[in-house]
């Protein structure tokens, strides 16, 4: 015993004088401590102390960046990875060479985001994205955001004689209105959305893509014969078929269409275009020509299967030649077309499309350098950034142009070609911005996947969700919007 | 000397305590604050509403859904975990056939062995279990269909977490391989230092291997059974429900809401729609679950100890 | 069953993403080392490593050094609060951590401790102290009155007894639940996610859901499962070797 203590002597002394000092230490932090456990939980950070100064507006400098004052980005690493905003960056850094970006990409916007929002010390650009979307409208009504007219009045990146706003494509600034003439979002992307299949599979079927739903069905049937399903989609996550299920709703009964069903009119479900498209794609689930097991796919597993020849047609939007390029076959011949439409008594045209900007980016209000912010953005929206996107993400932004001399990959051409058929016949449905839990969880979820898994008929499947809609319009929780 | 012990019981519990107090007690009473207010968790500000969030919980089909589920989860997966586990640490302890001029009581062939491999989930973070576990329910590809055809099943293809029937099982049975490995450990030891004599014995009077599980082993083992089951419940109602539903399942939470918890719910309301007061108030009511199940357990308990 | 699965994540990991798909059984055709590099670079997981190491070797040692003085002076001392305290540890293993990640934001934040290794480390202590007191105040309980009690009389302090005679006790204790710490705090991830977003102190389970999340976009299932194995090796490693030590702790604690 004695021994043993003695052993022991040595470490015990350092042992309790390490906890002597531990503890002091904990006490120094706990004397703050405890006058803040009086005060207010959540009070933020103190929000206009140490905001950079404006600097000089020049020519080359129209939104009057301080080039001494530090800047902070943060990247939503998803789909379209982070080297186009590295590059970007790396423009910025060399307009203001007295400046480092403090240059970040997350997945988790929110858990990463959210609290510095509560504290007030934002970063001065956010790429809002991905799953953990922080909710814009809640952002916007709490006064978080800076309005970004005075980017999209400033003169533009390539061309002093040009705003910004004219060089981006229709539909970009309104997208990022929620309700009167502040533009709180940029959304830098532009997303084409529709039906894509492997034009080499067409062809062995000795088949053009259909333009109505009886030479879809006979597309399908004739797949089937070969041992091939016709449509697959990213089953766990059913929102994905709304990509070519709202824009043919849209062919087929017209614009306004789709405007009631954003706008959660009462009845906007009950439309006979509705019943009809509904109608429509449950016959491609009973006539067994979706591929088997698609409701328990997510949306890599279902694009793969696609990818891999075991499914025709897939609904997805104009990242999937980026997020599905190591699966993709060289010869597969990527294309997408606008949505199969029912006859030739629809209201719109076939070519009638759902494109829309996507990856939006904001400038928090409580942002220390929110003109450099803008500044990156408008950066980003020069045509030689906006070609450096399109050529190493596969997609679109929302400068419009940007594709000349420029080699364009498969999906990439389809996507323009069919833009160019559209022409003026652009669909824009809001649900997916506006009403996140409602398109994702009650329409995606419960009521489509439901319906393309055979649980539910289309009369179950619309009354269910006229149902969401009208409890969402009811309910005082959630910021309502409605088309201008 | 008095003076002394009370010095000694401030200064050894101060340090420990303060940094629970900090960490853990206070923001959790924070928290309870929060679900009297309208706050959205993306702006510091905020004003107080009353019970406005509790009468808005009551109201709310999909938090009774998610309150449905994570019961179901408490219940039952200690059950099925416990008892699996039961059964296998007897096997391996006790449960293996007398060998010639061996000890009357031994373990299977390899016992040992078992012993590391049905600890090897445990180690495995529940995030990785749930990645691994949806590939592998991928009913087009995924390793447990192909076996299914492999073994001349064709018809026999499930759509897993596809089928609001079945996914929530299928979230369970993950839950359940990942947890039950501990609980072998865990009763394996007991079971090592219950002495042999007593199961000697009862194998003379006749006893058979069921008997002498009923009789010797579970009344000697209830204590650190039913902790065990407290543990688990508490488990299966927080960290672990979410993270296999948030990576598996439809939506995630589907399809239908059919496997919906409510830490997930918590996760959605506070990370998705920007209601984080209103996460909160059904963070209040997991906590008051919680709770209650582990004094529902630990009364239970002390009743059916008696019986024996 | 237990061992297939961690097998087949082994093997996917040396496959290319086509073959991961088309024939998940089947073994890999060459072995894509290629993945593994992959997933060490992009995924920075070097870095992340020796964050990981460090916070969890620090949060281990205090949590057994605080664990072990609450517990000890819960198990052996009679005061006013004794059980009030002791149960409101327990508590603590009821509270979903998740519903107080928000205030323990901002607590940890008004501390300046945000972004920090050593303000991570205090924060899995606390959080880890609830099951360590639970734990180790059973063990003290079982430890014999009469060596304490002999120390005191030849004049020991009450803290001279504690490290000298009690702890050196309590070893086979203070390993198995040292180990049940380790395991948990290695794969935690939630603390980590809010209080520490900044990328250069991300540690492993960060690292590996930003693989996860980002090949749910990429589509690199390969590089994924190789990072995936790559953080489960060492938890293995580190089980298998402190095994007998594990059963043993459990043998001698848990049971009473």
């Amino acid at each position: 015993m004695g021994s043993t203590s003695a052993e022991n002597h040595g470490t015990e002394g350092v042992g309790r004088r390490d906890l002597i000092k531990r503890s002091a230490a904990l006490g120094l932090i706990s004397v703050p401590t405890m006058s803040f456990l009086s005060a207010c939980a959540s009070s933020g950070g103190d929000d206009s102390g140490d905001k950079a100064k404006a600097g000089k507006k020049t020519a080359k400098n129209p939104l009057g960046v301080n080039d001494t004052a530090g800047m902070e980005f943060v990247l939503f690493d998803g789909g379209f990875g982070k080297e186009y905003a590295e590059d970007a960056v790396k423009i910025y850094e060399k307009n203001f060479p007295k400046v480092k970006v403090k240059f970040s990409a997350t997945q988790k916007i929110q858990s990463a985001l959210q609290p510095r929002f509560n504290q007030g010390t934002p970063p001065d650009l956010i790429d809002n994205s991905g799953a953990e979307q922080m909710d814009m409208g809640v952002l916007s009504s709490k006064n978080q955001l800076t309005d970004l007219t005075p980017l999209l009045d400033a003169p533009s990146y390539d061309d002093p004689g040009k705003k910004v706003r004219d060089t981006l494509r229709p539909g970009i600034v309104e997208m990022g209105q929620l309700d009167g003439d502040p533009v709180w979002i940029l959304y830098y992307a532009y997303t084409v959305y529709g039906v894509w299949y492997s034009q080499k599979a067409l062809d062995s079927l000795d088949e053009q893509y259909p333009e109505t739903w009886d030479q879809m069905l006979a597309v399908c049937e004739k797949a089937k014969k070969k041992g091939m399903a016709g449509w697959t989609y990213a089953g766990k996550y059913p929102y994905y078929l709304p990509f070519s299920l709202y824009p043919m709703i849209g062919k087929v009964g017209g614009r306004e269409v789709l405007d009631a069903i954003d706008n959660l009119e009462p009845n906007a479900w009950k439309h006979p275009a509705v019943k009809a498209c509904f109608d429509a794609y449950y016959e491609l689930f009973k006539k067994g020509y979706v591929l088997k097991g698609t409701p328990g796919l997510d949306h890599i597993q279902s694009q793969t299967a696609w990818a891999e020849g075991k499914a025709l047609f897939i609904p997805n939007g104009s990242w999937v030649e980026n997020e599905s390029a190591n699966v993709i076959p060289k010869d597969f011949g990527l294309a997408v077309s606008a949505p199969t439409g029912l006859d030739s008594s629809d209201k719109m045209p076939f070519g009638t499309i759902w494109a829309s900007g996507g990856e939006p980016f904001i400038v928090p209000s409580k942002a220390k350098n929110a003109a450099g912010g803008m500044e990156q953005l408008r950066i980003m929206l020069s045509e030689a950034s906006s070609k450096n996107f399109t050529s190493k993400v596969k997609s679109l932004t929302a400068y419009n142009g940007g594709t000349d001399g420029i080699a364009l990959t498969p999906g990439l051409k389809s996507g323009v070609a069919a833009l160019d058929k559209a022409g003026e016949n652009v669909l824009n449905p809001r649900m997916q911005d506006w009403y996140v839990q409602l398109q994702k969880e009650k329409i995606g979820v419960s009521g489509l996947g439901e319906m393309m898994a055979g649980r539910l008929t289309p009369a179950e499947a619309i009354k269910k969700i006229q149902g969401f809609a009208d409890e969402t319009a009811k309910d005082s929780s959630i910021k309502h919007y409605k088309h201008q | 000397m008095q003076h002394g012990k009370y010095r000694f019981i401030v200064g050894f519990l101060a340090l420990p305590l303060g940094l629970y107090a900090l960490f853990v007690v206070w923001p959790f009473i924070q928290s309870i604050y929060y679900s009297f207010t309208d706050w959205t968790g993306l702006s510091p500000e905020f004003k107080m509403v009353g019970f406005d969030n509790y009468s808005r919980m009551l109201d709310d089909e999909i938090f009774w859904k998610s309150l449905q589920h994570s019961l179901l989860f408490a219940l039952l997966l200690p059950v099925v975990t416990i008892g699996l586990a039961l059964f296998f640490a007897f096997m391996i302890n006790v449960g293996g056939r007398k060998r010639k001029n061996g000890p009357v009581i031994t373990g299977v062939r390899g016992s040992s062995f078992y012993k590391i491999v049905y600890f090897f989930p445990q180690v495995l973070s529940i995030a990785i279990v749930a990645l691994l576990f949806a590939f592998a329910y991928n009913p087009d590809s995924g390793a447990i269909n192909s076996i299914l055809r492999g073994i001349g099943l064709d018809n026999v293809q499930p759509l897993w977490l596809g089928d609001p029937d079945l996914a929530l099982w299928a979230v369970m049975a993950v839950l359940v391989w990942s947890t039950v490995g501990f609980f072998v450990v865990l009763f394996s030891a007991g079971m090592a230092s219950i002495p042999a004599e007593m199961y000697e014995a009862a194998l003379l009077d006749g006893a058979n291997r069921v008997t002498t599980f009923f009789r010797i082993t579970l009344p000697l083992l209830w204590d650190t059974v039913q902790s065990g089951w407290v543990y688990m419940g508490i488990l299966a109602l927080g960290a672990e429900s979410f993270a296999v539903v948030q990576i598996m399942t439809t939506g995630p939470g589907g399809p239908d809401y059919s496997t919906t918890v409510m830490v997930l719910y918590v996760y959605q309301k506070a990370f998705r729609d920007g209601q984080a007061a209103y996460a909160t108030t059904i963070g209040v009511a997991l906590l008051v679950v919680t709770l209650a199940f582990a004094a529902v357990v630990m009364r239970l308990g002390r009743r059916e100890r008696l019986e024996y | 069953m237990v061992v297939m699965p961690l097998l087949w994540a082994v093997m996917t990991s040396f496959k290319d993403d086509k073959s991961i798909f088309s024939s998940p059984w089947s073994l890999p055709d060459s072995l894509h080392f290629d993945n593994w590099s992959r997933a060490w670079t992009e995924a920075n997981m070097s870095d992340y490593f020796l964050n990981t190491v460090l916070v969890v070797g620090g949060s281990l040692i205090g949590t057994l050094v605080l664990g072990s003085m609450a517990a000890y002076v819960l198990a052996r001392f009679d005061f006013p609060g004794n059980r009030f305290i002791y149960y409101l540890f327990i508590g603590g293993m009821s509270f979903p951590i998740m519903l107080a990640l928000v205030p323990l934001f901002y607590v940890v934040n008004n501390m300046g401790l945000l972004n920090t290794i050593h303000g991570l480390i205090l924060v899995y202590i606390a959080y880890s102290l609830p099951f360590t007191v639970f734990f180790l105040t059973a063990f003290f309980r079982t430890l014999p009155t009469s060596i304490a009690e002999a120390a005191f009389v030849d004049g020991a302090s009450h803290s001279r007894t504690f490290f000298q005679i009690m702890l050196p006790m309590a070893k086979p204790g203070l390993v198995s639940v040292g180990i049940f710490n380790f395991l948990g705090q290695w794969n935690q991830y939630m603390l980590p996610t809010v209080l520490n977003t900044d990328p250069d102190k991300r540690v492993l389970t960060q690292g590996l859901v930003q693989l996860a999340v980002s090949q749910g976009y990429k589509g690199d299932w390969s590089g994924l499962f190789a990072g995936l194995v790559m953080a489960m090796l060492p938890v293995l490693a580190a089980y298998i070797i402190f095994q007998r030590q594990v059963v043993q702790g459990l043998t001698a604690g848990a049971l009473k």
